[in-house]
């Protein structure tokens, strides 16, 4: 065991260092990408009634945009190892800043939607496996059909409105937390985390709230592909020759399904679900928007409708490393699963 | 065992009744002396003079900090409108201005304090004042238009007295100081963070507030919400009372169905940023306030580059103006929510009066746009694209495919081009649309500065690329004008230019439909178009 998991920490170790050349080529592809869009920043921001030229040339200079744009990106990659990400000027803070405080927003609510993904999708997929062509397999296929076809801002904007508009169950679709309850102190910057550290229930409580119409709209979204994933997967490991083998010798319902069908098929549904976790980050905008969510994604979307580039490039250099720390999640939880996988 | 449990269990449960009991009441009182203000906008500074800042930050900007003076308001079809007439003094007590028009001597009020205490002097007066027409902010341009533009021309006469010298007896100096940017700062506070390259504190006046103002920042999340809670000493509103709400909520909600839910709801008091639709079916339901004012500083054109072919041709720019499908426009835009600017009837052929936006007398008349196209020399038409950006796909969509069938009918063809908000500035800026819409507002609404800032000069506001020196010199001249009768005779002729030229086509000022709770009241349009929270109140 010890050796498996040391070849997995040296795997993950190399693949983190292979990746990184593939950061650098993003950083710099981004890079010239906001400078190849048409639309001016600086004509954008100076938008006072009475902004003229010298406003417009003064927000130029203030961007560092009145240089070549060799000269530009030099400036920006010795910012970015000074860590230094530049300055929104949407928001007037360094991007940094924004980012550190939106981040755990979007994680936070990622992370539920994915579990809530995955705690529905995985019985289903089970339960559709296990009789298909039956009643139940078809209940699934329609219920992911209709996940599928329904867009997250649909479903945002329907569960808005029958859960807080007519019933008044939830409460108001503003952000990560109830205007009039007063924030816990930061230290993981998951609401849901600090509360509990903090020992404030009813805050903890107010939190998870507002948390679960997003995440379940967005994991409406997401559950068809990890039940479909399980359910083909689960098909394959089925009718394998080892579990014909476990079923033969008499092993129970139980240790036959869960522990050698399901753990063999296991592996797809956790690439499946490392792609899912950083396409929902980057892409849950329209959620993000319909529930006021202070995340990253609606920040780089507002960010790149103005020209604004430092959050963008920001914003791109992290889902980047994000998309690369996921894999490697992605990978160790490969070796857990399956030991196999760390033999070279 | 089970006794103690049980007994312990009822205490849990008493004591808890009793905490909702106790607190329940004093929840619903905070509530009520709470007013949460949803926009689909947000505050990036807290001082609007920062280049970049939003409107939002210019409405927050008026509850943080004093002025010397403020508008007064009127009464515009029975919707309380700010008054450019009136001038009320706010940190002035009292104001003279010489009989020369050179001079205006402010008294400050001797109560005045800011919000750290320390009374508010003619040095901070001038040390503001300075600031805003020297430092790289967005106050300089604006103090321009009211011929401030020195330092020299601020004296500090004794501690509670400052004088202001003009060159020229501008009308716009005095509406100049009551606008958003020359807020007067607690100059000590903000020189301690000054530093030798930011001598104006502007760094650190982004994220912090040195005023007088009627509000105090509690927190503020740039982008998301600022929190703000009364100042007790301020009295500049109605005399000796602070401002009503004890707290104010400022919180972004980008999308516009939610923030129509909110209100509807009652989670929310006040909100102006709504779809037309959802105002008007709020409005219908009859449970919540509705405000709508025509924003009578503000403009909506169909523009077209007077320097590019074929729009650099008077008679195609007159055909268009006779092929706009105005009252279908009007309807699907806007639901006919705003005051049209089209439409008119000049029995003589002259404007009505000097004042600028004025309704012009056009309608759709296809025959009529024929005629013109053909004393053009486009007897079978042209292509053209029609531009709008993205932000305003819901007014702009449907007005562009209104206006592409219809100038089909004339042989006109229109491509539609939807581009992204800082695309479109910067074509506008370089002046590379030959026809598109796109909006205006001045905030200090005279004839003279409409023509002034939006028809003169290769600059950006001049949307139309009008060269026209007549126009220029007469503009100019209005400026300065004393006389009432000259200026309004001025402002006739150049009414009658426009309609003459007709470099653009003004459509109509849309209304600014205030969505409140049925308790809030004095809500008032002013002329940064956002709320001004000191102004409200609840019954």
């Amino acid at each position: 065991m010890k050796t498996g998991l040391g070849a997995t920490i040296v795997r993950a170790g190399r693949r983190l260092l292979s990746s990184l050349p593939a950061l650098f080529g993003v950083l710099v592809f981004t890079f010239l990408l906001m400078r190849v869009l048409p639309g001016d920043p600086a004509v954008f921001f100076a938008s006072g009634p009475n902004a003229g030229k010298e406003e417009i040339e003064q927000i130029r200079r203030q961007m560092g945009l009145n240089k070549s744009v060799p000269e530009q990106l030099v400036f920006y990659l010795s910012d970015i190892g000074h860590g230094n990400l530049g300055r929104s000027m949407m928001t007037g803070q360094p991007v940094l800043k924004d980012l550190r405080e939106r981040l755990p927003a979007s994680l936070e609510l990622t992370f539920t939607a994915l579990l809530i993904a995955l705690i529905a999708a995985v019985p289903l997929g089970v339960v559709a496996a296990l009789r298909p062509g039956s009643i139940v397999d078809h209940g699934v296929r329609l219920f992911c059909a209709l996940g599928v076809c329904v867009p997250t801002f649909v479903s945002g904007l329907l569960l808005i409105y029958v859960f807080y508009y007519l019933l008044g169950l939830a409460p108001d679709p503003t952000g990560r937390i109830d205007v009039f309850t007063s924030l816990p102190p930061q230290h993981t910057g998951f609401l849901s985390i600090d509360f509990l550290l903090a020992g404030d229930f009813e805050g903890w409580w107010a939190a998870c709230k507002q948390l679960v119409l997003p995440a379940v709209s967005m994991a409406l979204f997401v559950i068809a592909p990890l039940a479909r994933i399980t359910r083909a997967s689960m098909l394959v490991s089925l009718g394998s020759d080892f579990v014909r083998t476990a079923r033969s010798i008499g092993l129970s319902w139980r240790k036959v399904v869960v522990t050698y069908a399901l753990r063999n098929a296991i592996l797809p549904v956790i690439t499946i679900a490392g792609i899912v976790f950083s396409t929902m980050l980057g892409a849950n905008v329209l959620v993000e928007k319909v529930f006021s969510w202070p995340g990253v994604a609606s920040y780089a979307l507002d960010a790149l409708l103005s020209s604004d580039y430092a959050p963008v490039q920001g914003f791109v250099l992290l889902m980047a490393s994000l998309f690369v720390l996921v894999n490697l999640v992605v990978d160790i939880c490969y070796g857990i699963a399956d030991p196999r996988v760390s033999i070279e | 065992m089970r006794f103690v449990s049980f007994r312990s269990a009822t205490t849990i449960l008493a004591t808890t009744a009793l905490l909702l009991i106790a607190t329940a009441p004093s929840h619903a009182q905070s509530r009520a002396e709470t007013l949460r203000y949803v926009t689909g906008a947000s505050v990036n500074t807290l001082d609007p003079n920062i280049p970049g800042a939003t409107r939002e930050s210019f409405g927050l900007s008026m509850s943080t900090y004093d002025r010397l003076v403020s508008f007064g308001r009127k009464q515009l079809n029975g919707k309380w409108v700010f008054d450019l007439d009136t001038i009320n003094g706010e940190l002035a007590e009292s104001y003279d201005v010489s009989p020369d028009g050179l001079k205006i001597t402010f008294r400050l009020r001797k109560d005045a304090k800011f919000q750290d205490g320390s009374p508010v002097t003619a040095d901070d007066v001038k040390w503001s004042l300075d600031r805003c027409v020297t430092a790289p902010i967005l106050g300089k341009a604006q103090l321009l238009t009211g011929s401030l533009t020195s330092a020299d021309q601020f004296k500090v006469i004794d501690p509670l007295t400052i004088e202001v010298t003009l060159p020229k007896p501008d009308k716009l100096a005095l509406p100049n100081l009551a606008t958003v940017y020359p807020m007067i700062i607690n100059s000590k506070l903000a020189k301690e963070h000054a530093t030798a390259d930011d001598p104006w504190a502007m760094a650190w006046l982004k994220e912090h507030t040195a005023g007088s103002g009627a509000y105090v920042i509690e927190s503020f999340k740039p982008g998301e919400q600022v929190t703000l809670k009364r100042n007790e000493a301020w009295n500049r509103g109605s005399p000796d009372r602070p401002a009503f709400f004890k707290r104010i909520i400022v919180q972004s909600v980008p999308e516009p169905a939610t923030r129509a839910n909110l209100v509807e709801r009652g989670d929310a008091d006040i909100v102006l940023d709504l779809q037309a639709s959802d105002v008007q079916s709020l409005e219908a339901k009859g449970k919540l306030k509705v405000v709508s004012t025509p924003q009578y500083n503000a403009i909506t054109y169909v523009s077209m580059n007077n320097q590019i072919p074929p729009f650099d041709n008077v008679n195609v720019r007159r055909a268009i103006a006779f092929a706009l499908p105005y009252e279908d426009m009007f309807k699907a835009a806007l639901f006919g929510r705003g005051m049209p600017l089209y439409g008119a009837s000049w029995p003589d052929g002259k404007p009505l009066n000097g004042i600028y936006p004025f309704q012009q007398p056009v309608k759709l008349d296809l025959d009529k746009a024929k005629e013109y196209l053909k004393a053009a020399g486009f007897p079978e038409g042209f292509s053209t694209t029609f531009s709008f950006n993205v932000g305003w796909a819901s007014q702009a969509e449907p007005m562009a495919a209104l206006i592409k069938e219809s100038l089909g009918k004339i042989g006109i063809k229109v491509d539609i081009q939807k581009l992204p908000d800082a695309q479109m500035s910067t074509l506008i800026n370089e002046k590379k649309l030959p026809f598109f819409t796109e909006g205006i507002v001045a905030w200090l609404p005279s004839t003279d500065y409409f023509y002034r800032n939006f028809y003169t000069g290769n600059q950006r506001w001049n949307y139309s690329s009008i060269n026209n020196p007549d126009l220029v010199a007469i503009a100019q001249g209005a400026r300065f004008e004393p006389d009432k009768a000259k200026y309004e005779e001025a402002g006739r002729k150049l009414n009658a230019m426009h309609f003459d030229l007709m470099p653009q086509i003004m459509l109509w000022q849309p209304n600014q439909d205030a969505v409140m709770a049925a308790t809030v009241e004095g809500y008032t349009y002013e002329f940064h178009r956002q709320v001004d929270y000191r102004n409200l109140s609840r019954k």
